[in-house]
């Protein structure tokens, strides 16, 4: 028999190291004579992207197209220290060290800017520095130029430090992190009970992400994140022998295929963070935490059944539907 | 990997005496997909390797009468897209569907999968199903044909001769009104190892009664052979629920050396009853 | 133990152009690929055609590199990413992964390429499921498969349309 179950799981994730462990993050952000920006930072990108998410930051602060930055990440003999790309911090510890050295870059360019134009109340966009009069504005290449020519320095580096307090020694309590993803997942599985194999029909994904920077990235961490849920609550183990890993391969080991993907809906919810880079938080981890709970609440539903233990494959649900019978029939 | 000889035959005249010459030292290699894992974890040591996909003759699909030969090197994939096997063995076409995915479709052969002898194999039961027959050659025998069924002595072990090669797998086309089924259970849906997969053959008579059945499942045991108790109970009569449930307790009580019994056992009697009763529901070849 | 004397010259054609080269037996074709042809485009992952990365397209099936032994592909036609499309002049489904966010670490990605565009080749039009076919012996670890399922349903959506006879007056 197949049947069908609902389950929600619900999560809130300390975003970065926490409990007064160090958390710094660095950029570097250099203007050229020409006026190409070259950006530094150690962060790395193994596919998360970010860095396209520096590039955006950095050209809405400058009023450049972000796809006009060079970007230098992750060489320990040019780019400062900013950590690991760990603990979904990238977004919320080094953005803000992005956003940080960018504006003050471009306080010392305006400055000049004003000088120039002779006008307050500058904006930085399309490439250009504007005042409120058309006919007083400057490109962003001649006031690199100027301010190259002027000396004036256009080589920034900030530094994020978001090391919490740790939490009291004695009671527990405390902020332990500097700031918290959340997310509800809902999950409908079809179970068949015959064969104890279940199948995800689909999720939905809600994120608090504080800003989606860029919306179609977030979309590709949760959809990512919940097949690795998926994986983690249907399939994958790593099991041992005598020491002896016996699940070495990727035929043994297994992950979810383009077969197993279930319908997947994400709904990306904007609740600013005071403290993040124009309100953003991470959404790396977060993104597959609440998957396997909701899962294991929609086979409960469908079964009745509380699956305790990890992978919930076929052998395992089985044994829980097999054990249940026979509680049934002794009581 | 240990070094060796690689032997590029154009026909199969000049295989069987590379064959024949080599001896025990020699492997065949078809689509490579089961042995070239085995070669880079060095769990075969050959001296030479016998590369059989440029021989034309051992290739395609063709009708000769009533019987449908299948070259050993016809790939899964030009299984799947045959006309003459989706018209007339499409238990076939399900079965070689299960395979991996399509990349090991494409390259893994009918023959290889029957050589290989290994326990999981998808596509030899359901050759077994189909009362499969193998057209082996070698120097020393000539020709010979032996039942897909005594294919396979043990796991990875066949009862041919190291200097034979399977060189055909014939199989008669279904009568008209065979109704079959397949099923693979696995814990992903592609790229899976099978739990289980079962085969199904039958046939009613005007009564409504099993008049042909063949039941094969592959995965349960170390060999992939029919199950005769269960046959015996049907066959003859009709396929009431009564008697399908009688059929369950026979199959899996026949079966024996099953790896983890205690999920396997339980859940194979489920999916027997399952694929025979959507084998009894389905349409049947023309 | 083996010397150069043991090496066997293999032919092939490898996206256009033919490849001379002095292979060992035991070379698989992906190693020959990546390591004395330099297409390390063609990801080397599991080597025992679990994970797809090593997906090239041969006589215009999609293959396991891996899996294949380079002597085995004497004569053959290889296609492997670098034949698909360059930075300047980019493929449709190179294209189309691009906008639509399917790249994330990349190392499926050229494989996930190779295999969707045997696809299309084969069917210039396929349905969801045969899109999901189609990838299935490619593993990501990072995407869900989603958007790389979209963006291969986007050039078939296209080649759709582009085939739809034109019903003006
Ligand atoms: C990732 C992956 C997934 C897989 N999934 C499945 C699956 O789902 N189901 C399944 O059943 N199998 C699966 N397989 C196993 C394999 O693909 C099949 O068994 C396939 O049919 C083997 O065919 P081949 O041509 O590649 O054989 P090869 O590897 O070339 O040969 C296999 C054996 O048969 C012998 N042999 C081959 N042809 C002949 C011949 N004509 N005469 C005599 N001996 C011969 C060889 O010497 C060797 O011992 C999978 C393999 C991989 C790598
Ligand atoms: S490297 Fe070939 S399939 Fe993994
Ligand atoms: S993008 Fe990283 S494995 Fe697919």
């Amino acid at each position: 028999m197949k049947k069908r179950g609902l389950g929600v799981g619900c999560m809130f994730y300390g975003i970065g190291f926490g409990f007064s462990r160090q958390d710094i993050s660095a950029a570097t952000i250099e203007i050229c004579e020409d006026g190409s920006v070259i950006v530094r930072s150690g962060e790395v990108d193994y596919g998360q992207g970010s860095d396209t998410i520096f590039c955006q930051m950095v050209g809405e602060e400058l009023g450049i197209p972000y796809d006009s930055i060079q970007l230098i990440t992750a060489d320990t003999f040019t780019t400062p220290n900013a950590g690991p790309t760990t603990a979904s911090r990238v977004t919320y510890v080094t953005g803000n060290a992005m956003v940080k050295a960018a504006r003050a870059v471009k306080e010392t360019m305006q400055s000049v800017a004003e000088d120039i134009l002779g006008e307050g109340d500058l904006v930085f966009m399309d490439g250009e520095i504007r005042s409120e009069y058309p006919d007083k504005r400057i490109s962003f290449r001649d006031l690199a130029k100027t301010c190259h020519a002027r000396g004036v320095q256009i080589v920034e580096t900030a530094w994020q430090d978001i090391t919490t307090k740790d939490v009291d020694p004695e009671t527990g309590q405390g902020d332990a992190y500097a700031t918290y993803g959340w997310a509800s997942q809902l999950a409908e599985v079809e179970v068949d009970t015959e064969t104890g194999r279940v199948e995800v029909l689909r999720i939905i994904a809600a994120h608090d992400v504080g800003k989606a920077i860029n919306p179609s990235n977030v979309e590709g961490q949760i959809e990512g994140g919940v097949l690795q849920g998926m994986g983690y609550a249907l399939t994958e183990e790593i099991v041992q022998e005598g020491g002896y890993l016996k699940t070495g391969s990727l035929g043994d080991y297994m992950m979810p295929t383009s077969m197993d993907t279930p319908r997947i809906d994400s709904h990306i919810v904007e609740v600013a963070d005071p403290d993040g880079p124009y309100g953003a938080k991470g959404v790396g981890e977060p993104a597959l935490i609440p998957t396997a709970p909701a899962i294991l609440n929609a086979i409960c539903d469908a079964l009745d059944i509380r699956v305790t233990e990890l992978p919930a494959n076929p052998e395992n649900i089985k044994r829980l539907i097999l054990e249940k019978g026979k509680e049934e029939e002794a009581s | 990997m240990q070094n060796y000889q690689f032997h590029g035959p154009r026909t199969v005249g000049e295989a069987l005496n590379i064959l024949s010459e080599r001896g025990d030292g020699c492997r065949i290699i078809a689509g490579g997909t089961d042995l070239i894992p085995a070669l880079r974890n060095e769990d075969i040591l050959p001296d030479s390797v016998l590369n059989i996909l440029e021989i034309d003759e051992l290739t395609g699909i063709s009708e000769e009468g009533d019987t449908i030969r299948i070259g050993p090197t016809t790939t899964f994939t030009e299984i799947i897209q045959s006309q003459v096997i989706k018209r007339s063995l499409p238990l076939l076409v399900e079965a070689a569907s299960s395979v991996g995915g399509p990349t090991i479709r494409n390259r893994g052969t009918i023959g290889g999968n029957i050589c290989n002898g290994s326990p999981a194999a998808d596509v030899l039961p359901a050759v077994v199903a189909l009362d499969g027959e193998l057209e082996l050659q070698s120097k020393a025998l000539g020709t010979r044909i032996i039942p897909a069924a005594e294919a396979v002595e043990a796991p990875y072990q066949t009862r041919f001769n190291r200097d034979e090669l399977l060189t055909g797998i014939l199989i008669k086309k279904l009568p008209s009104e065979t109704r079959y089924a397949f099923e693979k259970l696995a814990s992903r849906n592609a790229m899976a190892r099978a739990y289980m997969n079962i085969s199904i053959v039958l046939k009613l008579d005007e009564k409504g009664a099993f008049s042909d059945l063949r039941i094969v499942p592959g995965t349960l045991e170390a060999v992939a052979r029919r199950m005769s108790a269960a046959e015996k109970i049907l066959m003859g009569r009709q396929p009431e629920d009564s008697l399908v449930e009688e059929a369950a307790d026979a199959f899996v009580g026949d079966l024996a050396g099953v790896w983890i019994p205690d999920y396997k056992l339980p859940v194979a009697r489920s999916v027997f009853k399952r694929v025979l009763k959507r084998a009894l529901n389905g349409s049947g070849v023309e | 133990m083996a010397g150069k004397e043991d090496k066997v010259l293999l032919r092939m054609k490898v996206n256009g152009e033919e490849a001379e080269v002095a292979v060992k037996p035991t070379w698989t074709l992906l190693r020959v690929l990546r390591e004395e042809l330099g297409f390390t485009g063609t990801k080397k992952g599991c080597e025992q055609g679990d994970c797809g990365a090593c997906t090239v397209i041969m006589d215009g099936k999609a293959v396991n590199a891996c899996l294949v032994l380079a002597l085995q592909a004497e004569s053959k036609e290889i296609e492997t990413i670098e034949g698909l499309g360059t930075a300047d002049a980019l493929h449709p489904l190179q294209k189309s992964f691009i906008e639509h966010g399917a790249v994330q670490c990349g190392f499926c990605t050229p494989g996930m390429l190779m295999s969707a565009e045997a696809l299309l080749r084969e069917n210039r039009k396929p349905s969801l499921e045969e899109i999901k076919i189609g990838i299935s012996g490619n593993l990501c670890r990072c995407t869900g498969y989603t958007k790389i399922i979209k963006a291969i349903e986007s050039v078939s959506q296209k080649n759709r349309e582009a085939l739809t006879p034109f019903r003006g007056q």
